[in-house]
């Protein structure tokens, strides 16, 4: 039974790694830019919430989960038609990567700056503790809650790209960039709509992450690393391959430190390797 | 009336000058064609004329409008639109998906949905199918639709043609003639001269990215258009 719970426990934290993969895994599938700043993104909209939780402890956590995603699409569209849309013009396909990455680092330092490298956590009273029995097996509230968010988000996503009309523009631009623009689609807006998206998803993932475990300026690399596994495990260009990747993730790790305690992500990351080697396509074959 | 007129147009590729000192004139409704060899530079005209190629000098009017600094988007939504060589569809849509990415302009006018599939019947019985399992010549029916679509005043098409079974080609230039009865002016570029100018009211022939030839399409005459065609 115990085992039980722990594999239970490992698809509910897989539902949260899922969505820690999707934002990546969104702009990857669109643009073709692996963007290193995913990580520092996540972090940023759990010190936003953080602030405004302090400045006004009374609201609601919902209204304050909103901002936060709402700032977070902001930042997301001005990072991309600023910083993003202009490397992408170069035929170098690492200049993106390498800008991500420069920008990932300069985010995670200005948040030292500004908020100092001391543990925080993002206190959401007693929805963080409260826990329901199933078939006497104790789930969390939130996890369960992240794991239904996460399935959600995912359905909602594949509804907005398969049937309305900007997903159809998203998915053509993704085919060709330069043909959409003989329809008068700007792909530069494109892209900044996408990035807007995928840093709100991102936001979604930090959110949910913070309530869960305290986290410092420096937690982006590991959310970051999370998210490449994910995305790569799941199967590049495949929609529903981080949440697939995800929920491996999750089983992976929690099944790992049951029985190895110390083991942390260690077989997470056994995994992620082995898979690499015998199945690099990913859990889902892409269909692209 | 003229519709587009170009002229003295230079167009680079880097450091490589294809176009040199250009002069073509498309008048309202006409089609005109526009021939020769393979790397004549045909298809860098094309897409420099709908902005796709923005390393270019010279004068582009269209529909009395000095477009040769305008984006790919704003040229587009002026109705001067084009079929690309090669089809260029979107992959991960379907075929009536591909055709509503012509609705984007939002361009009202006779071409609908509707119209197209009456125009090529089959496109209506394969609108859910993807283009890869498409043939060549019904890929290159979808290209044209979606450029219909966007009701043009001029509408570009780059080697119609080109790789399709005879009994497709003619099929396709038997809607031209449907297409043309609407009011759109057609330049059609194409390495099969008699193809083109049969179907055309006037007739250019590209050499090395000069104008080696312009005339009435009726009365082309062989060894002219040889020599304009291969040089001499």
């Amino acid at each position: 039974m115990a085992w039980i719970e722990t594999v239970v426990n490992g698809l509910l934290l897989g539902g949260l790694y899922g969505l820690i993969g999707i934002g990546l895994a969104l702009v990857f599938g669109v643009m073709r830019v692996v963007d290193g700043a995913q990580g520092e993104f996540m972090v940023m909209a759990a010190f936003f919430a953080v602030i405004v939780l302090a400045a006004a402890p009374d609201l609601h956590p919902l209204i304050i989960f909103g901002l936060a995603i709402l700032f977070s699409f902001c930042v997301g569209y001005v990072y991309q038609s600023w910083i993003v849309n202009r490397s992408m013009q170069s035929s170098d396909p690492l200049a993106p990567l390498l800008l991500t990455f420069g920008v990932s680092i300069i985010l995670r330092s200005v948040m030292v700056e500004v908020f100092g490298a001391d543990l925080r956590g993002l206190q959401l009273g007693s929805l963080s503790r409260a826990s329901i029995a199933i078939f006497n097996i104790n789930i969390g509230v939130m996890p369960l809650l992240t794991l239904a968010t996460s399935i959600a988000l995912f359905l909602l996503l594949q509804w907005m790209l398969k049937r309305t009309s900007f997903g159809r523009i998203i998915r053509a631009t993704a085919d060709r960039r330069d043909i959409v623009r003989l329809f008068g689609v700007k792909p530069d807006r494109v892209y900044a709509c996408v990035m807007a998206m995928s840093v709100a998803l991102s936001a979604i993932a930090g959110l949910f992450l913070a309530a869960r475990a305290s986290f410092t300026p420096f937690s982006g690399v590991e959310r970051l690393l999370i998210a490449f596994e994910v995305v790569v495990l799941g199967g590049i260009g495949s929609f529903w391959g981080p949440l697939i990747g995800g929920l491996a993730l999750g089983v992976t790790q929690l099944v790992g430190l049951k029985w190895d305690p110390n083991a942390g992500l260690l077989y997470c990351h056994l995994l992620f390797f082995i898979m690499i080697l015998i199945r690099p396509s990913g859990l889902v074959a892409s269909r692209s | 009336m003229t519709l587009l007129e170009v002229s003295g147009l230079n167009v680079f590729h880097g450091d490589l000058q294809a176009i040199f000192d250009l002069d073509l004139r498309v008048g309202e409704g006409e089609v005109v064609a526009l021939v020769g060899a393979n790397g004549a530079g045909k298809t860098t005209m094309m897409r420099a004329l709908v902005g796709l190629i923005a390393s270019k000098q010279g004068r582009i009017r269209f529909d009395g409008a000095e477009i040769s600094a305008a984006s790919a988007e704003d040229i587009a939504r002026a109705g001067l639109c084009m079929v690309p060589e090669g089809r260029m569809l979107f992959d991960s849509l379907t075929v009536l998906e591909n055709l509503m990415m012509g609705q984007v302009l939002r361009r009202r006018g006779y071409w609908t949905l509707e119209r197209v599939f009456e125009l090529f019947p089959i496109l209506a019985e394969r609108r859910s199918a993807m283009p890869r399992h498409l043939s060549g010549g019904q890929q290159q029916m979808v290209a044209i639709g979606r450029a219909l679509i966007c009701n043009p005043r001029l509408l570009l098409c780059d080697e119609i043609s080109l790789g399709l079974a005879p009994l497709m080609v003619e099929q396709i230039y038997a809607a031209f003639a449907q297409i043309g009865k609407q009011g759109t002016a057609l330049v059609l570029v194409e390495q099969d001269v008699k193809r083109a100018s049969a179907a055309a009211d006037r007739l250019y022939c590209l050499l090395k990215g000069r104008i080696s030839l312009e005339t009435a399409a009726g009365a082309v005459r062989v060894e002219d258009l040889t020599r304009a065609y291969f040089g001499a």
